[in-house]
Order: structure tokens, then C-alpha cells, then sequence
């Protein structure tokens, strides 16, 4: 017997496309091997992961060879007038849209609309932090599932409602609960179908406010009621927004103690 | 000639009846020795070696190689079977990783749990020694470990109020973890026999820093105590033992007090088990301590610097993050709770 990871992958479970925009800064090979090895358990997972670059960097892709992952690799970068600036500028880009619209944009490219690929996409940051429950929960989705997410509006967690029937019929927010989709980019995922369906369904890249923007793409998607929920009818929580600590590197010096060549 | 026609008449048709006979024959001698061959392999047994505790829910993949002399000789099978199991099937021969991680209830706690067991689910042969900060063992934490399936020991001790950190103040008088950290010591002491020769590796990790798989292997042969190097400490990109061409380390590459006896995070070694059975005296030092020395105070009573073992390619490679998450803020939840408390998080 020889350990495999991931698990071999199945001709007959749909397959998870997950979206990781990605950016180069102290903590990216920690945030993406500790990512890694949780979705080396997932079967029948296929990683995209987009950074925010104007190259492919040796260190992902590096990363993404050794992992023995299926993935795909990509990069585009945020022209910096779009960057996030100032928390009070009303209208900006949040960080990350150009990474999954691209994400997307390769998924139209590299599937049929006439015969789509059994499968979900689902946008996973990568300083979050997934339970594998998660996965099995959210890979026969038919249209656009929903579930709880934990660190998120200023809350232990954010959930839709459900009513006593099944369907989402609001949501449990503090902060602006009337969105259309006041929920957070973890705590959905879409069919592949549903995304080739709308080919002009993307993240809006101007000019959307504070919390809008999975409703900019939702809203193209599905209503309301068409919303799968997921997580024992929404009343569990598989999936927590952590952040990481930016690390303290003063001790670097002006000129860089340690050895700039050694991969961090 | 009439003879000649007629014999040559009779000659024909038996050449051609022959040619018949070959040409119906063949395909039916060909098939049945494809069909007698290929019917024979599957029926030699394959002896199934059951994983104990593994969980084998998903499928095995199949990648048989069929090894078929002639249908004379003994068919031999080979069949290497790639499986999925979470943890790893037990071996007998690696060495037991005990990897002790010191935990205590906050909000964040058990998404970090989470990660870490989903990191800790790939390596073989580990056992996790989950030591709580609390009075009793909490049933979130019962639940987490039962769930993941990994060779566990739950354990818990409460550190004194007049000792515990303030919030998120660090008190150097008594580094946090260290009565946990001694509790799990204990009771491996407890529990092992020094004369047995079950080999260990223990390791102290904690439940909020990054651990690379290929961190684990490069432990497992560590003889008396194995160092690396580790990022994000000491205020530097990394923290770095400094090994002379020899392969010996003879200092350590920090800022912050290079000259300390052991100039390393807890993250950054391990020491066999049977070091720790045969020194079992040796603890971390609770009161006392300066800021940076704790992992000296446990280490000047086992080990030399000649001694330490280097790993990671002579400590070139970084394997361990010391990454810290951050506080969620929470402060929408108001005076008196939004979500549902009875939702675990």
C-alpha cells in the first residue's frame, strides 16, 4: 500500500473548482502550504489559484508542483490606480475581483457550454480557514448553495435565514442585512453550469460599496429563493474568516539581517 | 486429361477445407487463451493489511501492474494499490511523531484546531497530545478530536489566574503553555517505559503556527534533539541555527540575544523520546524565566550545543511559520449577543 494525496480522483463525483487570489507578501507560502494541506484531502478538487502579479512567481509556482495538487496557475495584476487605497474612499476595487474574474474567465475558456463538467466553483481566500465538511457540503450544489461563515460583519458568524421550509428567506446580519446577498465570498458556491450558462456573470470591478461585492456577481446568478442552504439548513459553521498577523520584521534592519535568498 | 481435371478438381476443395479450418479455428484458439489468462489473475489472493483506526471512506485507486509469463509458468501478481486514508495506514517501522500543542478557549480556537489536524492528517505514525488551558476538558475540543479520526491523548491543566497573561500582554514571568507543554511531558513519562524500544520523536507545536509536511519527515530521525530554522521569530524573516561545514551547529543567527544557550523557538526543535524518558527531570522552567529562554530552560538539561542535529538542509530551508492570527473583532454581537451561542464556532 502506498499513501496517496491527493485521493484518486473519481469519474463520478463532481468536481470542486476552487478560485485562491493570491498576492506576494511575508506570510504567502505559510497562508498557501497550510491551504494546501487541507485541500489535499478534498477528492476531485482542482485548484485555481490567480495571483496578483505581473509574472507567475517561482515561489507559487513552485509551491503548486510540489503539493501534487491538481491546479491551474495564473496571474493578473491590479493596475495600481485600482489597489485599495484609503478605508474612507467610498467607490474601489476590492482586493482580489481582477483574480476571480480571471478565475472565471478560465473556467468559460475551458469548458463547454453544451457539454458542461459536473462541478462547483467556489472562491476560497487564502488566509481563511476550511473545515473538509465544507467540501462535501457544497459539491451537489445545483444552482448557488449558502452556509454560515464564522469572523465576518463584526459577528461570531454571518448565516442566511432559512424558514421552516428550506429557502432562504433573509439575512442574519448586522451590518446592512437588506443586500440583496449580504453574505460573504465563503459562504457561497456556484454550479459550473449555472457559471456557463451566464457567461457575463462577474464580479463588478468599480464603483461597488462595502459588502456588495458578492451580491455584484449573485445578482446575475440566482434570486433569492433559488438559494440552496447547506450546513444542516444553515446551522453550522464549516468555514472561519481568519486573518493572519502581519509578522514583526524590524529587527531586518535597513540593509536585511537574514539571508534574502532563503524563500520565506 | 479428364483425370488430370478431376484430380486436380478433388486437390482444391482440400486445400481450401484446410485453409477453412485454420481461418475458423485460429480466432477461437486465440481467444480462448486471452479469456484463460486474464480470468486466472483476479483469482490469486491479495492479502488486505486493515489500517486499524484509518478511515478508509473514499475509494482506492487501482494501478495494477500484471505480471504474465507464459500460461506454463506460475502467473504472479504485483498489484500496488494507491490509497486514501485520513490519517495515513499505521507502520511499523516509522518512528511515532508525538506532537504536544498546548490550547486554550477563544473565538478563533477551533478554526485553528481545525487546520492544524487537517495539516497533522497527512503524516504517519503521529499522536497528538492536545493539552487544554482549563479546569475541565471542554466538549468542543472532545468532539473536534474524535472527529478527525487522528491518534489523539487529551489532556488539561488550568494555569493559576494570578499567573495567566492579561489579554494579549505578554507577561514574561510565566510563558504561556508551559504548564500544558509539562503536563504532556509527564505524561509521556508516565505512560512509556524507558527500557522499552518503542521509538518517539517529540515535538511541541503550537495551534496557531504553520507546519510544512516535509517538516515532519526531516524529524522523524532526530537521534537526541534536531533543530531548524523557523520564520516570523525574533522580530527577522526567520530565526536560523548556524552549522559550520562540519554539519555542526556552533551558534545561532539572531538579533535578539544571540548568546541565549539555546537561541531557538519552541517551533524550531525536537527531541527523541527517549531522551525525554531517560532525562525525567527535565521540564520547563514555570517561574523565573526570562523573556526568549524558556526553550533553554527545557534544553540545557538534555542536550549540548555540539550535540543538536541539524536538519532542513543543514538549516537552509525554511519548514515552520510562526504565523499569529489575528483577534476577530466582534463588536457587532453588542451587550447582549446577536448570533446564537448555541452555535459553536
Amino acid at each position: 500500500f502506498v499513501y496517496a494525496r491527493p485521493p484518486p480522483w473519481s469519474d463520478t463525483l463532481p468536481t470542486i473548482f476552487v478560485i485562491t487570489p493570491t498576492y506576494t507578501r511575508p506570510v504567502q507560502k505559510a497562508e498557501l502550504t497550510r491551504l494546501a494541506n487541507t485541500f489535499l484531502h478534498v477528492q476531485n478538487l482542482h485548484w485555481v489559484v490567480v495571483e496578483d502579479s505581473p509574472r507567475r512567481t517561482n515561489l507559487v509556482s513552485n509551491l503548486l508542483e510540489k503539493a501534487g495538487l491538481n491546479f491551474t496557475h495564473l496571474n493578473v495584476e491590479t493596475p495600481k490606480s485600482l489597489k485599495l487605497g484609503l478605508s474612507w474612499i467610498p467607490s474601489h476595487t476590492p482586493r482580489g475581483t481582477l483574480q476571480r474574474n480571471l478565475g472565471l474567465h478560465w473556467l468559460r475558456d475551458s469548458f463547454s457550454n453544451t457539454a458542461p463538467p459536473e462541478g462547483v466553483v467556489y472562491f476560497a481566500d487564502d488566509d481563511n480557514t476550511y473545515s473538509l465538511e465544507l467540501f462535501e457540503e457544497m459539491r451537489y450544489t445545483r444552482r448557488v448553495s449558502v452556509w454560515p461563515v464564522a469572523f465576518v460583519g463584526g459577528l461570531r458568524y454571518e448565516s442566511p435565514k432559512v424558514s421552516p421550509a428550506g429557502k432562504v428567506v433573509g439575512w442574519k446580519t448586522v451590518f446592512d442585512p437588506n443586500r440583496p446577498f449580504a453574505i460573504d465570498m465563503a459562504g457561497f458556491a456556484i454550479s459550473i453550469k449555472l457559471i456557463l450558462e451566464k457567461p457575463h456573470a462577474s464580479f463588478k470591478l468599480e464603483g461597488v460599496k462595502g459588502g456588495y461585492q458578492e451580491t455584484s456577481l449573485l445578482k446575475d446568478l440566482v434570486t433569492m429563493d433559488g438559494l440552496e442552504p447547506k450546513a444542516a439548513n444553515c446551522t453550522k459553521v464549516l468555514v472561519w474568516h481568519t486573518r493572519t498577523e502581519r509578522p514583526t520584521l524590524v529587527n531586518e534592519g535597513k540593509r536585511g539581517f537574514t539571508d534574502p535568498r532563503v524563500e520565506v | 486429361n479428364e483425370e488430370l481435371w478431376v484430380q486436380s478438381v478433388l486437390e482444391m476443395p482440400k486445400r481450401r477445407d484446410i485453409l477453412a479450418i485454420v481461418l475458423i479455428v485460429l480466432p477461437w484458439t486465440l481467444l480462448i487463451t486471452v479469456w484463460h489468462q486474464s480470468t486466472i489473475a483476479p483469482l490469486l489472493a491479495v492479502h488486505k493489511d486493515d489500517g486499524g483506526d484509518s478511515q478508509r471512506d473514499l475509494a482506492a485507486g487501482l494501478d495494477s501492474k500484471e505480471y504474465c509469463l507464459s500460461d506454463r509458468d506460475i502467473v504472479e501478481v504485483v498489484r500496488t494499490e494507491y490509497v486514501y486514508t485520513r490519517p495515513p495506514p499505521w507502520s511499523d517501522t516509522l518512528p511515532t511523531i508525538h506532537v504536544i500543542t498546548p490550547t486554550y478557549s477563544r473565538p478563533v480556537q477551533k478554526a485553528e484546531l481545525t487546520r492544524l489536524a487537517n495539516t497533522l492528517l497527512h503524516v504517519p505514525n503521529l499522536h497528538w497530545i492536545l493539552v487544554e488551558d482549563s479546569q475541565r476538558r471542554t466538549p468542543l475540543i472532545t468532539r473536534l478530536l474524535r472527529d478527525t479520526g487522528l491518534n489523539y491523548t487529551h489532556l488539561n491543566v488550568e494555569t493559576p489566574r494570578n499567573y495567566k497573561l492579561r489579554g494579549d500582554m505578554r507577561d514574561p514571568r510565566i510563558p504561556r503553555g508551559t504548564m500544558q507543554r509539562n503536563l504532556a511531558l509527564r505524561w509521556l513519562r508516565e505512560t512509556f517505559n524507558k527500557n522499552n524500544s518503542q521509538p518517539g520523536i517529540v515535538y511541541f507545536a503550537d495551534d496557531d503556527n504553520t507546519y510544512s509536511l516535509e517538516l515532519f519527515e526531516e524529524m522523524r530521525s532526530t537521534r537526541k534533539v534536531s533543530v531548524w530554522p523557523v520564520a516570523f521569530v525574533g522580530g527577522l524573516r526567520y530565526e536560523s541555527p548556524k552549522v559550520n561545514s562540519a554539519g555542526k551547529v556552533y551558534g545561532w543567527k539572531t538579533v535578539f540575544d544571540p548568546h541565549r544557550p539555546f537561541a531557538i523557538d519552541m517551533a524550531g526543535f525536537a527531541v527523541n523520546l527517549r531522551l525525554i524518558l531517560q532525562r525525567s527531570q527535565a521540564y520547563f522552567k514555570l517561574r523565573g524565566v526570562k523573556g526568549g529562554y524558556q526553550e533553554s530552560s527545557l534544553l540545557r538539561e538534555l542536550v549540548t550545543l555540539n550535540d543538536l542535529e541539524p536538519k532542513a538542509a543543514n538549516c537552509t530551508k525554511i519548514l515552520v511559520w510562526h504565523t499569529r492570527t489575528e483577534k476577530p473583532v466582534l463588536v457587532n454581537e453588542g451587550k447582549k449577543g446577536f448570533t446564537d451561542p448555541n452555535v459553536e464556532i
